[in-house]
This record gives structure tokens, C-alpha cells and sequence, in this order.
């Protein structure tokens, strides 16, 4: 199969809807004849024009609010929101307006934006532009929120997110863009709340979101040698959460850890370890639950602190290791 | 506080049981691990065990009586302490006290009755540690954890179930001096193969032992068994319409085969193979390519498995027990001989676990010993059929147009025709004819 | 300084429809605050008795495709553009056959077949949505406008300059709407702000700015007929300041001690946009008071009708609670 860059997969996926959809339509800051921050929408202007590539001004919230009476009166906006900690100032748009207008008017309006953002750490962007904020949208009932790890889950899940006639937050993770993997050109839909077994094992479930999916694999990889089996499962959208995929991962191997990008403290990890904590699965756990997260510091600058500041491959090895008493 | 002892659920169908035998005297000494009162649930007696020390202040139910799961059968606590009735009020020594005010008064005389304990150290296991050891009647307490700070972990169990399982491997001549001299085998270490226990352990251990009591088997037990067979059998043939097919089985093929692979069997692990082992391999091998069969109907749903689970009944003194064979489709003679057998003792010696009889999908119940050619067997509920094995005979068969001597065996196969229709019931039992006719084919 | 309405734009008809609205508004809050103080609504509402000439005069000139974006004062704004009132009080009440299945109370009141996206209970939070809708009615080439109204007290929100702006640049059919009723909550617009008009703002953003006499029914209705023929003509946006009163305190809490009761009594005594708009149509024989009470008397009956049919209405079910989150 073709191989293309995770960027390449969401500019694929977004140029194919807009092709088959004149209601699609992406605005945002940069994303003209720059190409956006980070690329994703590189030579789109030139192929759809300045209309249905809309560059706005630096107005967050304007241009999020922009997005959901676009929705809510028929169109299908893409918004990108630059970086995913900029949700701060488009956060009245999404939390009390998309979010809630379908359930405050009774069930009659439809809200289909998709915001797409990147988040992460890793790039040296230090503490406004590094977070990983999505356990804040997963508070809020009305949003989707969709965490793709693969070029290929991007593709598949951002054409979904797209069709989807609710808001999704779709976040990006800004050190997969560069990421390569095998892509099919035709269009093809993952259903948001399906997660993917990345790894089948026998000892240890990890269940990883974005870039802790990678670095999971890796260590998965790793502890294969030292005869410790390791299932990797990305639950690819955080609401809905496949619920059942998980559930059955950790009832076969009675041990589980979560391992999540985002401070560890009231992250999303923490919800997914809750739940399988409350499920029928509680009684086929052999071992505490784990979460790795990040730390609670905010995203310092310096290379090597900012490693620390979140799980690595090694921490995920010494984990597996903890929880199988070796 | 007193603690309260509660019906442990035993199995995870057991929604009852019945007390059979109270072993501690209200107002005696009970410590943490001694029999405390025997249990009959699912056709198996089960001695449960007391969780903590300290004085058995009341029991709630008297022999013979039926208890739900998690209903409280007894508690225990410290000397002097009073127990609340059900109703949470009243208390037996503070019944003199008016009705008004009770509960306050009774309070404050607890609390200074009461002196502050500690409190109990538990165990410390994993969930899925303390569901398998539940499932198999095991106490926590002799189960030695491998886990961080001790904490007992699944394969802790997996461990301690596996070698007491091994533990009862004992030779026929052991058993039976064993069983006459009321010893039980599980204490007894074992010299032979695979630490198989031989005569001469036995009376080793006899000698050493000579003074130490062993618990004899209490008669009452005899009556709740028979009733829980009873209430099972008028169950079975009063909700499942029950149809029987019988078919006429030629086993020359068998008889030969069984010539051929006895000796090979009892030299690899020391157990000599029935006819019953290799209609039990032939009936598993069978019911895997025929999953209609392999069902059961429970609370409106037909549950089908993927496992397949043959039941045998067993005969022993008080009534019948069914031990069953887990995957048995994927075991081979050799395995299945040798499980039979150890269920087999177990079963005779009133030692079967819950979790030996859990799971069934089929049952075979085999008269062939007696001189029964054919029978009606009712079905082992929740299965969807039951399969009666006749004696083996001689007979004048025309076989090419001869008339020859050939081994014939009827099969009579129930089922419930609730659930399982005639057509498919008499394809199987087809099926099995044929499997048992070319033994050999279940060596492919 | 304000422009004054004049009669060219209405007939007689249409002229008695808008003074039967701007009654119905009035005696639809009223009701609403009696109902409040008797127990049978709760939460909070926020009355627009003194400021019914804005949602009217301006709804007057809009096609039933034509959009509005409302604010939580809104219920005049509903109202105007067409809303039922029956279906209204039973949303204030709570009840299962009201706008928003008793989900979204006095706040969230939307009705979207008549072109109403709803009211909005966060400050400023309607303006960013109208752009989007004008944008929609632009790209998909629909023709219709939207026009979002807000109060002052919005007009120093980021999102009210960042959607001017955003508006201005697109040329976007909009018409932003602001009814300048003096007070947000309890702030002055004078202490709030250093200018003295807001439409001035719309000068910062290249757009035209224009004031109105808000109690002006027909003053308003002008205003706003030239803003939206702009907007038709993909000229852009527009910001109308519509000066006017908030007669009532800002919402059942509020003690107005942020203001004088003299203040009050002139500008209901002088400048009541009923009284003003009835009294014109009675100087020039448009109306009789025969008919006008005739008016009176219709509105009191859809009132009542109104409460009966929001107090015989059943309560949503729980089974209601956990559906319309999603599409």
C-alpha cells in the first residue's frame, strides 16, 4: 500500500470531502497560501480558492462561532484551530454554543463542525503551545472527541468526524504529522468510537492515546523479548469510548495500564481506568490498575525537562514490569 | 462488632443451599480456618470455614434448612456480645429493656462493651485471585502470595489448585486403604511417579497419624443430597419435554482399539482405559460438529458454547454425583482416562469441588457395568440432552452377508425437545454411532 | 439626532399587526412575571417591557427565511419573528410541549423554521454565530440575512470586535443589532464606556454605524430596512444602535438601586413606544380606540390561551433527559 505523512492523511481526507461535498468548506488562521502552521492544509487554497479555504484573522472567537452558525444553519465547517491550546479563547463557542445548542432547543439543531487542533508536547514549544487539553472536551456532553495515532486511523477518522452531524473536536498531535504510514488513496470511514487492537498480547493491556501509542509499541516491542506479552490498544476516539474493546483486552489479561500524554491528574486515562475499575471486568483484575501520564507541571522549554515531563518508552517498560511483579 | 457469616456462594449457578451440619456449638470457640458448618449446595457437601477467631454468638438456621446466597446463616464475635436481630432493633440480651428507646440504649451498651479492636488484617489478593478461589471453595488463608507485599495473585491460585489437584493421585490400593482408614489423601505426600501416592505412603502416614481424628462423613448430608437429586430429576422431567433415541452400536472396532491402546495408556501415566473414556472422546469429538446440540436453555435464552464439557455420572454411596471432562474435544485418550479416573476417586471419595461439576454441556451416563441393554436418561438440566450407555454384548450380526459375533452396544440418547429438534438429535446420535464404529477416526 | 419613523413602508394592516405584537410582547412578560411571582415559573427570565419597538420595527422588514440570533432578553425578539406564544410559556414553564421540550428554558428559546437560531444566554455569544449563519446564506448563495441582536453590555466583549471585523471583511450579510437599553446588568453604558455612541465602534471595523430612536417603531423599521437592503445587495454589514429603555430591573433579582426612580418614570411616562406608536396611528386616523381596545382584548385572549395550554401541558419524562445531546 501507499505510504504518506499523517499531515498528508488529514489534507487527503479533507480534500476528498470537499470534493464529493460542496457543504464542506475549512477555515482558520494560516491556512491559506501558508499552508497552516504545521502544513496540513499545504496547496488546498489552490485547488479549492479562497472561499472554501477560508483564511481568517487571529480571532479565535470569532472564527469558532463563525464555524458553528455555519453548522447550525447548513454547512459542514472544518475549523482549524492552530494549536489546541487556543481552545481558551474559542472555548464559548464549543462548550456553551455547539455543545449545547441541540439539547437547549429541544433536539432541532444540528451542529456539524469538525475543529481540528494539534496538541502535544515534544516539539520544544514549551507551556502555551504544548498541552494536551482534550480531557476538558471529554467533560462536556454534546462533543465527540476524536485522538487518531496512525496516518491511516487519521484518514478514516476524520472523514467520519466530517459526516458526523454533531460537533467533533479532532485532535492532532503535532509530532505525528511527519509520521508515515500506509494509506489507501480511496476514501474510506473509521466509525468514531471503535477503538483498534494496535497489538494483540497476553500479560498486559495498555490502553494509549496519540502519541503514547507509538511509544507503547515500542516498548511492547521491547518486552516481547523479556518474554512479557503486551496488547496495545488505541481507543482512537475518546467519546465515544469503546467501552467493550477495552473490557475485553483486560478481562483476558488481568492487567492494565493507561498511559496518556496529558498531565496524569484528572487526565482522560482517568476515566478509562474508572470505568474498568466500576465494569464486571473488576473481578479479572490480578493487579492494581496503572496510569502513566504526564506530570503536573506546565510544558517547561528545555529539551530534556520536557522528556521527563512525560511518559517515555522506558517508563512504559519499568510499568509493564511493575504490574507483572518481575 | 460481630461478623456476620453469610451462605458463600460456591458456584456461579448456586443461588441455595442447605445447612447441613452446624460443627461449632453456639457459644463455643471457633478459630480462623476451622470447619464451621457444612454446606450441601449443587449435589456436592462443602465445609466452610470460619474468617475470623472469636465465639459463634448465634446461628440463624438449623440443619436441613434452606438458605439464599449472601443471607446471613451465623455470627461471630467476642464473648458477652450481643447480636442484632434481622430487623436491626431489638438484641437479645437488651430484650429486657422497654421497646421505646431501645435502640439508643442498646447502643451505648454496646459501644461500652465494645472495647476498640483492631482492625482484622486482610488478605491481601488481587479480584480475579479472590473469584477463583471463590469459585473453587478454596480459603485465601492457605494460599501463599507471591505478589508485591505478599498480595496472592491469580497464578498463586492456578498454582495451589494445580498441585492439590496432583496431590490426589494415588494408586486404587491406596485409595481404598486410605477411604477404610478415613485419611485423607491430600495430606498425604506421595513417592511414586509424579508423586503419585502408593500403599506404602498411605500406611506411612497411617502410622504416623495413628492418634489424629479424622472428621467422619456426617449421615445427615444423606438427605439434602437425595433431595437436591430429587428436586433436579422432577425438574428435568416435568419442564423439558424429553424424547429418547436409542441405536444399536457396533463396538468390535472399540473393543479391539481399547486391546490396543490400554497397555500404551497405563504405561505412560498408570490409569487403565475404559470403554467409557473412549465414548466420552467419541461424544466430544462428535458434539463439536454439531453445536446445536451443545446447548442450554436457561432464563429464556438458548446459551450456545463454544466449549465443549462432557459430564459423566458418577455413582457413589449417598446418590450420584456428574464430574465433567472440560474441552474434552481437545483432550486425548490418554488425558481423558486419566481425568476420568481422578474425578472418578475424587467423586467416590466425596471430595469433588464445585468447580469439578461446573460447566457441563452434555452429560453421558453409562450402566454398561450392570446388564441393562437400554434406558430412558433424564437430561442433567440445563443441558439440552443426556446420553444412556447400555452393557456391551455378543451377538449373531450379519455382517457381508455372514452372520459373525459382534460387540453390540445401545446407545439411548435424550433430549429436550424444547430446544433441540428430532432431525438433528438423531443426526448426532448418528454421528456418534459412526465415530464409535471407526474408533480410528478420532485419532484424525 | 434620532431619525424620526414616517409612515411609507406599512400599510394599515400590517401597521395594526405591529401594535398588536408590540401589546402581545408586553402582555406576554407581564404575564410572565405574574406567573414567576406565584411560583409557577422558576429560575430567572429577563423582561424587555419598554423595548418592544426594536424587535418589532426591525422583525417587521424581515422574510420568514430571514434570520435572527436573540439575546436572554429574547422573548420580544421571538415573538417578533413569529414565534407562538402557547408553545413559548410552556418552554417558561417547563413543559414538555414547549420550544425546547422544557430543556432549554426562558434563555434558549429557538424556533428554527421561522428563521429564529435561538436565544443566547452568554453575552456576546450570538454575534460569532450570526457571522456563520451569513456566511452559510453567502457561500450557498441562499439571500437571506441575519440580523443578531445584543445589548450594550456586549459591545465591550472581545467577540462583538473580533465578529465585526470578521464580518466587515467577508462582506457579510449581517445586520449586528444592538439595543442600547442604558444598563448592563447594573452598569451603565456611560461608565462602561468612553464614547458616546456605540455605532461609533463600527467606524474602527469599515462599516456603516447607525443610530435610532429604539421606542421609534417606524424609526427602527427604516433603519433597519436600509441596513438589510445593503445586506441583500452584498454591500456587507451593518451596526445599528438602537437607543432605548429596560423598564423592568435586569432580571427578578434586582433591587435598580444602580439608578433613580425619576429616571424611570420619564422614560416610561415620555417615551413608551406603545403609547407612542398608538397615539401616531390614532393622529393619523389609522386607528380608533374602539379598535384598539378590539387589540387589547385579542392579545389578553392569546395570553390566556397561552397559559392554558402551558398549564395542561405534562412535564417532560425522565426518559427525556439523556436524548438530544447528539444528532
Amino acid at each position: 500500500m501507499r505510504e504518506i505523512t499523517y499531515a498528508e492523511a488529514i489534507r487527503e481526507a479533507m480534500s476528498q470531502e470537499m470534493r464529493a461535498n460542496q457543504d464542506v468548506f475549512i477555515l482558520g488562521e494560516d491556512i491559506g497560501i501558508y499552508g497552516g502552521a504545521f502544513g496540513v492544509t499545504n496547496g488546498m487554497i489552490e485547488e479549492f480558492g479562497p472561499e472554501r479555504v477560508r483564511n481568517t484573522p487571529i480571532s479565535e472567537a470569532a472564527i469558532s462561532g463563525c464555524a458553528v452558525g455555519a453548522a447550525m444553519t447548513g454547512m459542514r465547517p472544518i475549523l482549524e484551530l492552530q494549536f489546541s491550546d487556543f481552545v481558551t479563547i474559542a472555548m464559548d463557542n464549543i462548550v456553551n454554543q455547539a455543545a449545547k445548542m441541540r439539547y437547549m432547543f429541544g433536539g432541532k439543531a444540528k451542529v456539524p463542525v469538525v475543529i481540528r487542533t494539534p496538541g502535544g508536547s515534544g516539539a520544544g514549544f514549551a507551556a502555551q503551545h504544548s498541552q494536551s487539553l482534550e480531557a476538558w472536551m471529554a467533560h462536556i456532553p454534546g462533543l465527540k472527541v476524536v485522538q487518531p495515532s496512525t496516518p491511516y486511523d487519521a484518514k478514516g477518522l476524520l472523514k467520519a468526524a466530517i459526516n458526523d452531524d454533531n460537533p467533533v473536536m479532532f485532535y492532532e498531535h503535532k509530532m505525528l504529522y511527519g509520521v508515515k504510514g500506509d494509506v489507501p488513496e480511496e476514501t474510506y470511514e473509521i466509525p468514531l468510537g471503535k477503538a483498534d487492537i494496535k497489538k494483540e498480547g497476553k500479560d498486559v493491556t495498555i490502553v494509549a492515546t496519540a502519541m503514547m501509542v507509538h511509544k507503547s509499541m515500542e516498548a511492547a516491542k521491547l518486552l516481547e523479548e523479556e518474554g512479557i506479552s503486551v496488547e496495545v490498544i488505541d481507543p482512537r476516539t475518546l467519546v465515544p469510548l469503546d467501552e467493550e474493546t477495552i473490557l475485553h483486552s483486560v478481562r483476558k489479561t488481568g492487567r492494565v495500564i493507561v498511559v496518556y500524554e496529558a498531565v496524569k491528574r484528572g487526565g482522560y486515562g482517568a476515566e478509562i481506568a474508572s470505568m474498568i475499575g466500576e465494569s464486571d471486568v473488576f473481578d479479572y483484575l490480578d493487579a492494581p490498575i496503572m496510569r502513566l501520564g504526564g506530570r503536573a507541571v506546565p510544558m517547561p522549554y528545555n529539551a530534556f525537562l520536557e522528556q521527563k515531563a512525560v511518559p517515555q518508552v522506558e517508563d512504559i517498560i519499568q510499568a509493564c514490569k511493575t504490574i507483572m511483579n518481575k | 462488632m460481630a461478623t456476620k457469616v453469610v451462605m458463600p456462594k460456591l458456584g456461579a449457578t448456586m443461588e441455595q443451599g442447605t445447612i447441613v451440619n452446624w460443627f461449632v456449638k453456639v457459644g463455643d470457640r471457633v478459630e480462623y480456618g476451622e470447619p464451621l458448618v457444612e454446606v450441601l449446595t449443587d449435589k456436592v457437601n462443602i465445609e466452610v470455614e470460619a474468617e475470623m477467631d472469636g465465639i459463634l454468638l448465634k446461628t440463624c438456621f438449623e440443619a436441613d434448612e434452606v438458605v439464599q446466597v449472601h443471607d446471613v446463616i451465623a455470627y461471630i464475635g467476642e464473648e458477652g456480645e450481643v447480636i442484632e436481630d434481622a430487623e436491626g432493633g431489638m438484641l437479645q440480651q437488651a430484650s429486657a429493656l422497654s421497646k421505646s428507646g431501645a435502640q439508643e440504649t442498646a447502643e451505648k451498651f454496646v459501644s461500652k462493651k465494645q472495647p476498640e479492636t483492631e482492625p482484622q488484617t486482610k488478605i491481601r489478593r488481587t479480584p480475579a485471585a479472590r473469584k477463583l478461589a471463590k469459585e473453587n471453595s478454596l480459603s485465601l488463608e492457605t494460599v501463599q502470595g507471591t505478589g508485591p507485599k505478599g498480595r496472592i495473585q491469580k497464578a498463586d491460585i492456578e498454582e495451589h489448585l494445580r498441585y492439590s489437584l496432583q496431590k490426589t493421585k494415588a494408586t486404587p490400593l491406596a485409595q481404598k486403604i486410605a477411604h477404610s482408614n478415613r485419611l485423607d489423601l491430600s495430606q498425604i505426600q506421595g513417592s511414586g511417579i509424579n508423586g503419585k501416592i502408593v500403599r506404602d505412603d498411605v500406611l506411612k502416614y497411617a502410622n504416623v497419624e495413628k492418634d489424629v481424628s479424622v472428621h467422619a462423613v456426617n449421615k445427615t448430608a444423606f438427605t439434602g443430597m437425595r433431595k437436591v437429586i430429587a428436586d433436579r430429576m422432577v425438574q428435568s422431567a416435568y419442564t423439558a419435554p424429553h424424547v429418547t433415541l436409542t441405536s444399536e452400536i457396533d463396538m468390535t472396532n472399540c473393543v479391539n482399539m481399547r486391546k490396543e491402546l490400554l497397555p500404551i495408556i497405563e504405561k505412560q501415566n498408570g490409569y487403565r482405559l475404559s470403554f467409557n473414556e473412549i465414548i466420552v472422546k467419541a461424544v466430544a469429538h462428535t458434539l463439536q460438529n454439531h453445536p446445536a446440540i451443545n446447548v442450554s436453555l436457561q432464563d429464556d435464552e438458548i446459551i450456545h458454547y463454544s466449549t465443549v464439557n462432557i459430564g459423566f455420572a458418577v455413582a457413589i454411596p449417598n446418590g450420584l454425583v456428574v464430574p465433567v471432562v472440560k474441552n474434552a474435544n481437545q483432550k486425548g485418550l490418554a488425558a481423558i482416562t486419566e481425568e476420568c479416573k481422578t474425578l472418578g476417586s475424587l467423586a467416590r471419595e466425596g471430595r469433588l469441588l464445585p468447580d469439578h461439576m461446573k460447566d457441563g454441556t452434555f452429560t453421558i451416563s453409562n450402566l454398561g457395568m450392570y446388564a441393562v441393554d437400554a434406558f430412558t436418561p433424564i437430561i442433567n438440566q440445563p443441558e439440552a440432552a443426556i446420553l444412556g450407555v447400555g452393557r456391551i454384548q455378543e451377538k449373531p450380526m450379519a455382517v457381508n452377508g455372514e452372520i459373525k459375533l459382534r460387540s453390540m452396544m445401545a446407545l439411548s440418547l435424550s433430549f429436550d425437545h424444547r430446544i433441540v429438534d428430532g432431525a438433528p438429535a438423531a443426526e448426532f446420535l448418528t454421528d456418534v454411532k459412526d465415530a464409535l464404529e471407526n474408533p480410528y477416526k478420532l485419532i484424525v | 439626532m434620532f431619525k424620526t419613523g414616517k409612515n411609507h413602508l406599512f400599510s394599515q394592516e400590517q401597521l395594526r399587526k405591529m401594535l398588536y405584537e408590540m401589546l402581545l410582547i408586553r402582555r406576554f412578560e407581564e404575564k410572565v412575571e405574574q406567573l414567576f411571582q406565584q411560583g409557577k415559573i422558576h429560575g430567572t427570565m429577563h423582561l424587555c417591557i419598554g423595548q418592544e419597538a426594536t424587535a418589532v420595527g426591525a422583525c417587521a422588514i424581515l422574510t420568514n427565511e430571514d434570520k435572527i440570533i436573540s439575546t436572554h432578553r429574547g422573548h420580544g425578539h421571538c415573538i417578533a419573528k413569529g414565534t407562538e406564544v402557547d408553545r413559548m410559556m410552556a418552554e417558561l414553564l417547563g413543559k414538555a410541549t414547549g420550544y425546547c421540550k422544557g430543556k432549554g428554558g426562558s434563555m434558549h428559546i429557538a424556533d428554527l423554521d421561522k428563521g429564529n437560531l435561538g436565544a443566547n444566554g452568554i453575552v456576546a455569544g450570538g454575534l460569532p454565530l450570526a457571522t456563520g449563519a451569513a456566511l452559510t446564506s453567502k457561500m450557498k448563495e441562499l439571500g437571506y440575512v441575519v440580523v443578531c441582536f445584543f445589548g450594550d453590555g456586549s459591545t465591550n466583549e472581545g467577540a462583538f470586535h473580533e465578529s465585526l471585523n470578521l464580518a466587515s471583511i467577508w462582506n457579510l450579510p449581517v445586520i449586528f443589532f444592538c439595543e442600547n437599553n442604558q444598563y448592563a446588568m447594573s452598569g451603565s453604558i456611560k461608565e462602561m464606556t468612553n464614547i458616546q455612541h456605540i455605532a461609533e465602534r463600527a467606524a474602527s471595523y469599515g462599516i456603516p454605524g447607525e443610530i435610532v430612536d429604539g421606542n421609534d417603531l417606524l424609526a427602527v423599521a427604516e433603519v433597519t430596512k436600509k441596513a438589510v437592503e445593503r445586506a441583500r445587495n452584498g454591500e456587507g454589514a451593518t451596526l445599528i444602535e438602537a437607543k432605548t429603555y429596560r423598564w423592568r430591573g435586569h432580571s427578578r433579582s434586582d433591587a435598580r438601586k444602580y439608578r433613580t426612580r425619576d429616571e424611570e418614570k420619564e422614560w416610561k411616562t415620555t417615551k413608551d413606544p406603545i403609547a407612542l406608536f398608538k397615539n401616531k396611528l390614532v393622529e393619523e386616523n389609522m386607528l380608533t380606540e374602539e379598535i384598539f381596545l378590539e387589540i387589547e382584548e385579542q392579545v389578553k385572549k392569546e395570553i390566556e390561551a397561552a397559559v392554558e395550554f402551558a398549564e395542561n401541558s405534562p412535564i417532560p419524562g425522565e426518559e427525556t433527559l439523556e436524548t438530544d445531546i447528539f444528532a
